[in-house]
């Protein structure tokens, strides 16, 4: 037997054999959920930007002067970072829903706690209780992290979320995969780990992934695309670093947010037809200070700005309350501050993609009051 | 908790060397039979506790490298147009991948690999990563030139001079910050609080070690003036302390106040964070989950708090209260091991003759863990579920079995390698299983990936 039909014939008994219930969930329009989680704390004020504020030339003389004039205009005088052009236009096609001044609730500045808090989305964060495990949980489907080990948003699902990462080695032979199904008898967790490898890899290559296996942004968000056209993938999560800019800031954003636009436009491009029924969710853990900070970059700060998108999202406009960038409208006098909790909004969009009862969305988001608008066109 | 009663010498050869140490050496179990507490203990007395080739680059070449790189760089532009001269290369790359592989070559070859678990274990602890130009050449330099020689020191020793580091004073920005009231703090020049929330948050009381923004702020005051040398305008070399840099005045740290003036402020403001009793217990847990388990026990921490308060933090004691406690002779293994971990510990069991160090290299990025590429000062992760998912089993698999079918390795005798990492060791079923495999090869891959290697 060739090592793909044996992968794929191993694929086919473990679905039919572990989780039963997935054959009768699939459907067509199977609506898709993307989480985009910015690692580092994103830097609002210079990615969706209040152009309207007298305060941003005054407080960051060096950031703002690098975008002043080029940026790409929405409503109520915001504006997007230049780099951002295709976000620009998914918002001129009313499928992208920048949000101001929102926060996870977590007002320390820790990158590494405030990364759990937004992971796990919980009173007191549970590093193997992830909210994206729950919500797979509540509906019983599948999730898969790009990335090599299992992040703490989807910790805790169990068999309903996988990982993936691209690999640059040749796969060993058949005839080995198969005795080490022997040999991890005993160890349960590292024989579950192991088929449910097997399965992921027998997926891939049907799609011919190979081609694209790189592990940038844009390729990973590409593949993340192509991974979600498959009918039994429902949600996925993808990452990108890079975003604690400390000194010269200015050069580092225009990069990296270069990078960030044209991977989502890679993810929306893949996913095809499918991006009518996707949710795109793009957050971070927290932002940064308003003022510059001595080194041309900006320090750890509080509220910062979400993002949601889709070929359906009711997008177009931008949402949240706006704090003011006078000193004593600021967090600490030093912060934005933060209008909104990000999952308020997360919980509504996901309450009205995924049809969600009260109980449900509670269970997800325990510390969150739903926001009440209509989240989809 | 339970103790696991009458170990047998055996198994504690294979704890020591496992748990310990970075995997065995085809002889060390032979060798240390009997023995394995005091082979440990003697390590802990080896000084230096680790050495590197002295003969490749310090920290300070690098700085000049890099000045005469830029300037030679700046040159070339100006000029391009004007000749065919030869753009000057960046040199920070070979050094990355030779100080990186140094390390890796050593840790390899050691016969005190408890001594570079330890270093391992504070380099990841005051973690720098290699990004950009210069931090690339840089980064190795740390465990070096600050870990290594102070890796058995007091605490305060060990934090002055990772602190007092051009690797970690420009990793954390901290070369370019200046006292907000100082004359030099203008045209947007001032306070950067990046290395000071890091030392607070990563190196000493924890992040819920309590401390408050205001603390962080009056350490980034405290230690404002604690810069790099710039090899074209200093005459000193490597860390210069810049006083007209420093902000002047009293500063207030946890609730004391410190009155000092100059450099002598932001080092009695660390070595008091060093002996604080919340950074005691933040490194005790983060050591007693790197060497037995990810759940530390409260006993043990009790434990490892004691020795370091009655020693002020000296890291020998720590780690002597810590190979003499019985719950770090438990048989079970209760680690995954890291790829770094797990890469090593292969190619200590496989001891080949010149060892292939790009293979060694290659082995790291493809299983996710090169060195200095942690991409945060919070370091690798030293937890299984961030090890364990079944992507990195498949490529662990994926390696392991194309390591097994290299040239040199076609001969290697099964049934005495298994004794070399395992003794008796070894359950019966991954026993079986391996030395009935089909070929030389399979059996090899199959030990590399039994759940007793890839545990410790």
């Amino acid at each position: 037997m060739l090592r793909r039909d044996f992968l794929k014939a191993l694929a086919a008994s473990l679905v039919v054999y572990q989780t039963p219930l997935l054959a009768l969930t699939n459907h067509p329009k199977q609506p898709k959920v993307v989480w985009v989680m910015l690692r580092g704390a994103l830097d609002s004020l210079h990615t969706l930007v209040p152009t309207f504020e007298a305060e941003l030339q005054t407080l960051r003389p060096t950031l703002f002067n690098h975008i002043k004039g080029k940026c790409l205009p929405l409503d109520n005088g915001y504006a997007l970072h230049p780099s951002l052009k295709n976000l620009h236009q998914w918002y001129q096609q009313k499928q992208l829903l920048p949000i101001v001044a929102t926060y996870s609730g977590y007002k320390k500045r820790s990158h590494f706690d405030g990364q759990d808090y937004m992971e796990s989305a919980l009173a007191v964060p549970d590093l193997e209780n992830g909210w994206l495990a729950r919500l797979v949980q509540t509906k019983n489907k599948q999730a898969i992290a790009i990335s090599q080990s299992t992040p703490i948003s989807l910790r805790g699902a169990n068999q309903l979320s996988k990982t993936w990462y691209p690999s640059r080695l040749p796969n060993a032979e058949q005839e080995t995969y198969q005795a080490l199904q022997h040999l991890y008898q005993d160890s349960p967790d590292l024989l579950a780990k192991l088929q449910e490898g097997l399965s992921m890899d027998a997926m891939l290559d049907k799609n011919s992934m190979e081609k694209t296996q790189k592990n940038n942004f844009v390729s990973l968000s590409q593949s993340c695309g192509q991974l979600l056209t498959q009918d039994n993938i429902d949600c996925a999560m993808l990452t990108l670093g890079g975003w604690d800019s400390h000194k010269n800031q200015a050069g580092q954003l225009e990069r990296q947010l270069k990078v960030l636009d044209t991977g989502l436009q890679a993810l929306k491009t893949e996913l095809a037809e499918q991006w009518n029924n996707t949710l795109v969710i793009i957050a971070t853990e927290f932002g940064r200070t308003v003022k510059e900070n001595g080194t041309r970059g900006t320090d750890h700060g509080t509220a910062s700005a979400l993002f949601l998108a889709g070929g359906k999202i009711n997008g177009g406009k931008v949402l949240g309350k706006w704090p003011g960038l006078q000193q004593a409208q600021l967090f600490q006098q030093r912060d934005l501050q933060p209008t909104s909790n990000t999952f308020d909004w997360i919980a509504a969009s996901l309450k009205q993609h995924w049809h969600l009862n009260e109980q449900q969305i509670n269970h997800i988001f325990p510390t969150s009051n739903s926001y009440q608008g209509k989240m989809f066109r | 908790m339970k103790y696991t009663q009458s170990i047998t010498n055996e198994n504690q050869a294979v704890i020591a060397t496992q748990r310990f140490a970075l995997g065995a050496r085809p002889d060390d179990l032979k060798n240390i039979q009997g023995q394995a507490k005091t082979w440990l203990l003697n390590q802990l007395e080896v000084f230096p506790p680790v050495e590197f080739n002295k003969r490749l680059l310090h920290s300070n070449d690098i700085l000049i490298l890099h000045s005469d790189y830029r300037k030679a760089l700046k040159l070339f532009r100006q000029q391009k147009l004007k000749n065919n001269a030869e753009q000057p290369q960046n040199p920070h790359q070979t050094i990355y991948k030779d100080l990186s592989a140094d390390a890796l070559e050593q840790s390899i070859n050691s016969a005190n690999s408890f001594n570079w678990r330890c270093l391992d274990f504070f380099s990841n602890h005051f973690s720098v990563t290699a990004q950009g130009q210069l931090m690339k050449g840089l980064a190795a330099t740390l465990e070096r030139e600050a870990i290594a020689p102070n890796l058995f020191a007091h605490f305060e020793v060990l934090l002055l001079a990772v602190c007092k580091h051009p690797a970690m004073l420009i990793y954390l920005n901290n070369e370019t910050s200046i006292g907000p009231s100082t004359r030099s703090a203008k045209n947007g020049k001032g306070l950067n609080e990046n290395l000071a929330r890091e030392i607070l948050e990563l190196h000493t009381l924890g992040v819920n070690g309590g401390y408050q923004q205001e603390d962080v702020k009056e350490l980034a005051k405290g230690i404002t003036g604690w810069s790099v040398s710039r090899p074209d305008k200093d005459k000193q070399q490597g860390f210069v302390y810049r006083n007209y840099h420093h902000e002047p005045g009293i500063r207030h740290l946890m609730g004391k106040a410190y009155p000092e003036k100059g450099i002598k402020q932001g080092e009695k403001m660390l070595k008091d964070l060093a002996n604080h009793p919340n950074t005691a217990r933040f490194v005790c847990t983060k050591i007693i989950q790197h060497f037995i388990t990810d759940q530390a026990p409260e006993e043990l921490i009790n434990h490892l708090t004691a020795h370091w308060h009655n020693s002020n933090g000296h890291l020998k004691t720590v780690f002597k209260a810590l190979i003499n406690h019985p719950l770090l002779w438990q048989l079970q293994q209760q680690k995954y091991k890291t790829p770094r971990e797990y890469v090593i510990s292969t190619y200590r069991a496989l001891a080949i003759k010149k060892l292939p160090i790009k293979q060694v290299q290659n082995a790291l990025s493809v299983l996710g863990q090169e060195p200095f590429k942690a991409g945060s000062p919070a370091g690798y992760s030293d937890q299984k579920e961030d090890w364990n998912g079944s992507n990195a089993l498949i490529a662990r698999i994926n390696w392991a079995s194309n390591l097994a079918a290299k040239k040199q390795l076609r001969t290697i005798n099964i049934e005495s390698f298994i004794e070399n990492l395992f003794l008796t060791s070894l359950s019966t079923h991954s026993y079986e299983s391996i030395t009935r495999a089909e070929s030389r090869q399979q059996a090899l891959t199959l030990l590399l990936l039994s759940p007793e290697f890839l545990r410790r």
